[in-house]
């Protein structure tokens, strides 16, 4: 018998009763389904956040203050108090770098006219746009003359801008902050969340101007260092390590500073993701599993239903092989027809959950071929037990089965 | 070998004129479909041994017409099982149209009763669900004929049995009769040296049963063996000839 003839019969036979064979392809379909549903939505949930981890910036070191160390007696605003502009002006001339942003922040309440919103106050300098990829919406980011000459002008992020009720009309217009006038030179575009914090609801100004008005010394919060090229991070990330360390008088074992790549993020958080994968995906085999267990089930019941038939196929010149690939083939066509109509299932699933989280809808072929390779795998492991109980029936005695 | 083994075994169980057995001269000329020497079979079950066969001899030639007759636990259906290739004897040889049957593997025993033997049973035996047309064409299909001449040849064969209407129709759409016509087509479709009916009259109203028998005569005459087995006396004096079984043994 050729494979075609096998799967006409199967198929022929399974047509008998359907409801029966729906119901047994039910495990296989949920198992399958879930599997696909679940490693999209991982895939679309890692992509989406290392789409937004890339967000933040190109090639983006940042250089944080570290643990308060014991010993220390100026413990105001916490930690943040260890590194300074120079720190960044330093940084800036070493190898490999870019640009380099410093920022300082604060919360202020922010009033245009009669709208009034309290938001971060971020001091930085002109570079704070190369490092962390914004681009302009209307007007210009302060330049550094304005930076030099702590000027009060301040550009908006696209949120603030919203909620004060301003446009592109609105540049050159006066806005309060804390009580003191700024000009406002420009409002960015949107960006989207990073996931922690908004980016596009901030207020920035030049951060001569920040230490000025609101903060006092030369103490920034953090700096974000952009570097070059990419294989460059891992190098320029221990050279910053080694100046900083000269420039703290720090040994690696006491260092107040920490550096962070976006590299050492988004592996943070795949590997978050990864461990979540593994975790759906090995709770939904599960339920592959017990599908298989229900098509053994059913094929255990119907070869004990259709010992007559097997008498007969045999009396008629049916090889043992013959009745053995029979009952396989069913078995197969059950778990691949589920496994199918499961990926239909999984990848609706997925595309409904994509579109309500917001990262689209990712279809990656592999799924597809892994999931009907696990079907065909539980329709020949859950199939060849029935299978050779069928082929193993003796004519003479399942002739006379009643 | 044929004629030693034919005078061996042939003169006595056949040699009874009474039952209509073809004459020495047309046994002689024509070849023997089968030839059964010696057959015994023995169950085991634990330490019970029981023989129901004890040393059978048959041969039945090409074109023959013969009743096996017997009680219930004679051993006719263990005759029956043993000529039609699903069971082997413990003891004895078996040649089918020359072939001897105990040397052949599984498979090649199912190849035996697929293509030179046509069954056909008390109970139909025929698959459920499933139209006439492909039970007819089944056994085909373990030959591999292609879907077409399967197809063809199914029913071709129906038609011959006066089924061409209904082809179509599931056993459960048929009567009795009509079943056993299917039945007696998946038989002849396979164009076997042999048809081996066990008792096809037993679950059948009296008329059904006589166009049965009607249409074994018919098969026979345009010279098709056929094999009957039967407890029943009034059916087995239809055949040709009949040997009867008793405790195992073939007896006068």
């Amino acid at each position: 018998m050729t494979a075609l003839e096998l799967i006409r019969l199967a198929i022929s036979r399974l047509g008998t009763s359907r409801l029966r064979a729906v119901l047994t392809m039910l495990g296989v379909i949920i198992g399958v389904g879930s599997i696909v549903a679940l490693v999209a939505v991982a895939q679309g949930a890692t992509s989406g956040i290392t789409d937004r981890i890339q967000g933040l910036g190109t090639n983006l070191l940042t250089v944080s203050p570290g643990a308060t160390r014991n010993g220390f007696t100026r413990l105001a605003l916490g930690s943040a108090t260890t590194l300074t502009t120079e720190d960044a002006q330093a940084i800036a001339a070493a190898s490999g770098v870019a640009a380099v942003a410093p920022e300082l922040s604060t919360q202020k309440l922010v009033i245009a006219g009669i709208q009034n919103t309290t938001t971060s106050i971020i001091g930085t300098t002109p570079a704070y746009l190369e490092v962390r990829t914004y681009t302009m919406w209307q007007g210009s980011f302060f330049n550094q003359a304005a930076l030099d000459g702590s000027l009060r002008v301040a550009v908006l992020g696209s949120t603030t801008a919203d909620n004060l009720g301003l446009d592109g009309s609105s540049i050159g217009q006066t806005i309060q902050i804390g009580g003191i006038p700024f000009h406002l030179v420009g409002i960015m575009q949107p960006k989207g969340s990073s996931g922690i914090t908004s980016q596009d609801d901030q207020v920035l100004i030049p951060i001569s101007t920040a230490q000025h008005y609101f903060v006092g010394g030369d103490k920034v919060r953090s700096i974000s260092v952009s570097v070059a090229s990419a294989s460059q991070i891992d190098a320029t990330q221990g050279e910053l390590t080694a100046l900083l360390e000269q420039r703290h008088g720090t040994n690696g074992t006491n260092d107040d500073f920490t550096i962070t790549s976006q590299a050492q993020l988004l592996s943070t958080f795949s590997s978050i993701t990864g461990l979540l994968t593994v975790l759906l995906g090995g709770i939904a085999s599960i339920s592959l599993v017990v599908g298989g267990i229900g098509i053994m089930n059913i094929m255990l019941v119907s070869v004990r239903e259709r010992t007559r038939e097997i008498g007969i196929r045999k009396a008629i010149g049916a090889r043992s092989s013959d009745i053995l690939f029979q009952f396989l083939v069913e078995a197969l066509v059950l778990s691949l027809l589920g496994g199918v109509i499961g990926i239909v299932v999984g990848l609706a699933a997925s595309l409904l959950i994509g579109q309500i989280a917001g990262w689209g809808f990712i279809f990656n072929p592999l799924t597809v071929v892994v999931a009907v390779g696990f079907s065909l795998v539980v329709g020949v492991v859950f199939g060849v037990w029935p299978a050779r109980a069928a082929a193993r029936l003796d004519p003479i005695a399942s002739l006379r089965y009643e | 070998m044929r004629g030693t083994a034919f005078a061996a075994g042939g003169q006595g169980p056949f040699g009874n004129p009474a039952t209509g057995a073809p004459g020495t001269d047309a046994s002689v000329s024509a070849p023997a479909v089968i030839e059964l020497r010696g057959i015994t079979r023995i169950y085991s079950t634990g330490r019970l041994e029981v023989a129901a066969l004890r040393g059978v001899d048959l041969d039945v030639w090409q074109g023959d017409f013969l009743a096996i007759v017997g009680p219930s636990g004679s051993g006719k259906s263990t005759m029956m099982n043993i000529i039609g290739c699903l069971d082997r004897p413990t003891a004895g040889s078996y040649r089918l149209g020359g072939t001897p049957v105990e040397q052949l593997s599984d498979d090649d025993l199912a190849r035996v009763r697929g293509r030179a033997i046509g069954f056909v049973f008390q109970s139909f035996n025929l698959l459920p669900r499933t139209s006439a047309l492909e039970n007819v064409a089944t056994p085909l299909l373990y030959q591999g004929v292609s879907r077409k001449e399967r197809h063809a040849r199914a029913q071709a064969a129906l038609e011959r049995l006066g089924l061409g209407e209904r082809v179509h129709h599931e056993p459960s759409e048929l009567s009795g009769g009509q079943q056993q016509r299917v039945a007696i087509a998946r038989a002849l479709v396979t164009e076997p040296a042999l048809i081996l009916a066990d008792e096809p009259t037993g679950n059948l109203d009296s008329q059904a049963g006589a166009d049965v028998i009607a249409l074994l005569h018919e098969l026979n005459a345009s010279g098709t063996t056929i094999v009957l087995i039967t407890h029943d006396s009034d059916v087995a004096v239809q055949a040709l000839r009949q040997v009867h079984v008793r405790d195992g043994l073939l007896v006068q």
